[in-house]
């Protein structure tokens, strides 16, 4: 078996395949390339491409939805959704309050009652309705919640041609996160990906060009371990807790770059089947964090209890070169650096200028990062409360995932998950006011997304995290926890 | 009643002496109602569901009756018999010590000195801060590269360079019970101190007379008058601690390499984690037959006293 995923991970873009998707690009234009089954060609797809495609469309949504439903439809919706809470900038409430003025104004007929829900509530209270058929009709989910839905049969399908639009205008990854059993149960609304932030002081005093990133993980280690040696500072800033989506969104990328996975979903044509958590690509994946943690101990001991969160103070206090974080995370660190006082302050500020933004590594096989963001889904009528007006839901989910507000909701944290978004106006003017987000808006071709199987999240949060505990407490060998990992999703996926 | 009347009562059947009591039994109508909805309903629940397999992919109308399939899954892992020996080991010790550590404090406590009751306040503030809150202090404490008591021990030149205690397998367990113990004894201390104002002044005084010493007197006067309420702050500490949740899943939650994990966070786990409620209730069921064992000593632990009471 494992000869057989060794022999099927020949997958990358390179000589004539890589050569081909480019030309297409050149031929087809910017954004209908993106709808091939292997996405953009992640080496065209720069900072630079990025800019040069942005603000030449201004998109008329209205226009664009009474295709689909006439502005004139009379009817109802419910519909949930993660929106802005207390802590969220007062740019992104104001996106929001336009998005619902703009709505009423194409649909004046439609009522939309809509429940803004947070982030740690909205997932069991939403099994707990759907179980009692009490679902909303409509709800946006982060990107790995709707699998579990799909498989209960509690979605309805729906598909960007439902509403008017194209399934290659949307990330192949987003698709395939809405996917299930050859059926398409929900559309992208906005996607994103971390990137590899570095302190660009600390990678001077260790004696590392300041400008420049790794560029493989292999890189990472040694770069980590220099810095260790040099200044006495961690080095990378791996997290490896159980039962939180920060560690496997930071060890998946390093994984699936050096040719492994959980199951294949980094492959072409993932059938979510088979199992690579214990292949060569994983191991060295498992290798790579064992050598940072216990061979070279340049990196923080409190990596088996920490969270990204707990990461941002010693890099904000200049004890810690490299992380993997959103790209929100330099207006976090300037927001923390600004709050702080006396001199405090002043090395707080000192590492904000010292932030930079790079593409996350590549390993042996490719360069990967975890796509994430959410998806809008449709309810099965039977697990909705009262009757599903499909209409005033189809009219919502197109208002929602055209160009234009899949760009505007997305404005602070995220970008577009329908691709005509980037050549809007709007993204110019985000590009333009929003620092670094063209690298990690870059990173997207390279994005993959979890498996969108109902066994996902304990598979991510469980499993994979174990096994790197398992490792880097040395109570097994990176081997035998890469088997222990393997006989745990084999037994999950067999039922058990 | 009956007995003013110089006749013998008459033996009254079951429905008799209910329709004697009619008026009490609608009083407490509905809080036997509510307690039927809040308490026994999931109790059935718990055990029904515990006989069927959920797995995440199904949704829970389509269970799959599963025998005690899902007792034997639990029974036979290897993780069970690891969980079950970090679950001993934290409540045992978790009690032991915190009720040695309440006695001590209460021995203290009960003897007259200047500022007694400002530290009896102060002993009280671990009891009274919330322990989510007092979990992430501790976190914060026993940071393995900033916790202040790294930097302390240091600074005092006791250890050279980071102390790990939350990410090393071997002292994980050990550090929480600390943190459990630090935050338990104060309520085993307000107990054994309620306990010895009972010891009565004038068998203390006696056995001085008598020529018994201090230890003595404790022993053989102080410590059989708080057997009966040590015997209950050692089972309410040993109910607490089995059930315990916030302190080892805040800190550590679980790891590392589930050296922390204990029944109840991995009933935690397994529910709400892993989505298979099933096993979870399985999981819970043979906690709530220990929880039972330990309820029948607690409960002749309070009536043998209500006994002692009624012979005295």
């Amino acid at each position: 078996m494992f000869a057989l995923i060794s022999a099927r991970k020949g997958r990358t873009l390179g000589g004539v395949g890589a050569l081909l998707v480019s030309s297409a690009m050149l031929v087809a234009g910017p954004v209908s390339a993106q709808g091939s089954d292997t996405g953009v060609d992640p080496e065209t797809w720069t900072p630079e491409y990025v800019r040069s495609i942005a603000g030449q469309t201004e998109p008329n949504t209205a226009e664009e939805c009474s295709q689909v439903v006439p502005l004139d439809y009379s009817g109802s919706v419910d519909y949930w959704y993660v929106g802005p809470n207390e802590a969220s900038p007062e740019l992104e409430h104001k996106m929001y309050d336009d998005f619902w003025a703009a709505w009423e104004e194409t649909y004046p007929n439609i009522e939309v009652n809509a429940q803004n829900l947070g982030y740690n509530d909205m997932l069991n209270k939403l099994r707990t309705a759907a179980l009692g058929n009490a679902a909303p009709g409509v709800a946006r989910l982060p990107i790995l919640w709707g699998s579990e839905f799909a498989a209960k049969g509690q979605l309805s399908e729906l598909s960007p041609e439902d509403v008017g639009y194209k399934t290659e205008n949307f990330w192949p990854g987003a698709m395939k996160s809405v996917t299930q059993n050859n059926k398409v149960w929900g559309i992208p609304t906005n996607n994103e990906t971390m990137a590899f932030i570095w302190n660009a002081g600390i990678f001077e005093e260790a004696g590392l060009d300041p400008e420049k990133a790794p560029d493989t993980w292999a890189e990472v280690v040694e770069y980590s371990k220099q810095i260790n040696e040099k200044t006495g500072k961690a080095g990378y800033g791996l997290v490896a807790r159980v039962n939180a989506g920060n560690t496997p969104f930071r060890f998946m990328p390093m994984a699936w770059g050096e040719g492994g996975g959980a199951l294949d979903e980094a492959s072409d044509s993932p059938s979510y089947q088979e199992v690579w958590v214990n292949n060569d690509g994983t191991r060295r994946a498992v290798q790579n964090y064992y050598d940072m943690y216990v061979r070279d101990k340049s990196v923080p001991v409190s990596a088996l209890t920490n969270t990204q969160t707990e990461n941002q103070d010693p890099f904000l206090a200049n004890q810690l070169a490299m992380v993997i974080a959103h790209p929100s995370e330099y207006a976090t660190m300037l927001d923390r650096a600004n709050k702080a006082t006396g001199d405090d302050k002043a090395a707080a500020m000192q590492v904000v200028d010292n932030m930079r933004y790079g593409m996350i590594p590549r390993g042996e096989d490719r360069r990967a990062v975890v796509f994430g963001g959410s998806n809008v889904h449709i309810f099965n009528p039977d697990n909705v409360d009262g009757d599903l007006d499909m209409e005033a839901a189809k009219a919502l989910v197109c208002f929602m995932t055209g160009p234009e507000w899949s760009t505007k909701l997305a404005w602070v944290s995220s970008n577009p998950g329908n691709t005509r978004g980037f050549e809007t106006v709007w993204m110019k003017e985000r590009l333009d006011t929003i620092k670094f987000l063209d690298v990690s808006t870059s990173m997207l071709p390279s994005g993959i997304p979890f498996p969108p199987v109902a066994e996902s999240p304990e598979i991510m949060n469980i499993i994979i995290p174990e096994m790197l505990q398992n490792a880097l407490t040395e109570k097994m060998t990176v081997e035998e926890a890469a088997a222990d990992a393997e006989k745990k999703v084999n037994a999950l996926l067999n039922g058990m | 009643m009956n007995s003013s009347t110089g006749r013998k009562p008459t033996p009254r059947g079951l429905f008799g002496r209910i329709a004697d009591h009619r008026l009490d039994y609608l009083y407490i109508l509905p809080a036997i109602g509510v307690m039927l909805l809040v308490i026994a309903y999931p109790i059935y629940y718990t055990f029904y569901l515990s006989f069927f397999r959920t797995p995440p992919s199904l949704a829970m109308s389509d269970k799959v009756f599963n025998g005690i399939g899902n007792y034997i899954t639990i029974l036979t892992s290897e993780s069970f018999h690891e969980v079950t020996i970090n679950t001993v080991v934290w409540t045992v010790w978790s009690t032991f010590f915190a009720t040695a550590l309440g006695l001590g404090a209460a021995l203290v406590l009960n003897r007259q000195f200047a500022g007694r009751g400002v530290l009896r306040g102060l002993l009280l503030i671990p009891y009274v801060i919330s322990a989510v809150a007092a979990s992430y202090i501790w976190r914060w404490i026993y940071h393995s590269d900033f916790g202040v008591l790294g930097a302390i021990l240091n600074r005092l030149g006791i250890i050279d360079g980071k102390l790990n205690l939350l990410d090393n397998v071997n002292l994980v367990l050990p550090s929480l019970i600390v943190v459990n113990v630090w935050k338990e004894f104060p309520f085993a201390m307000i107990m054994i101190l309620a306990g010895l104002q009972t010891v009565p002044d004038q068998l203390l005084k006696a056995a001085r007379v008598d020529g018994a010493g201090a230890f003595h007197r404790f022993l053989h006067v102080t410590l059989p008058h708080l057997k009966g309420v040590m015997v209950i702050t050692v089972l309410l500490l040993f109910v607490a601690n089995l059930n315990h949740f916030t302190i080892p899943w805040i800190m550590t939650g679980g790891g590392p390499a589930g050296a922390s994990d204990i029944w109840i966070t991995q009933i935690y786990q397994i529910a709400f984690g892993r989505i298979r409620f099933g096993l979870a209730s399985a999981y819970s069921v043979i906690l709530f037959a220990v929880m039972v064992v330990i309820g029948y000593f607690y409960v002749r632990a309070l009536t043998g006293n209500d006994d002692v009471r009624r012979r005295g």
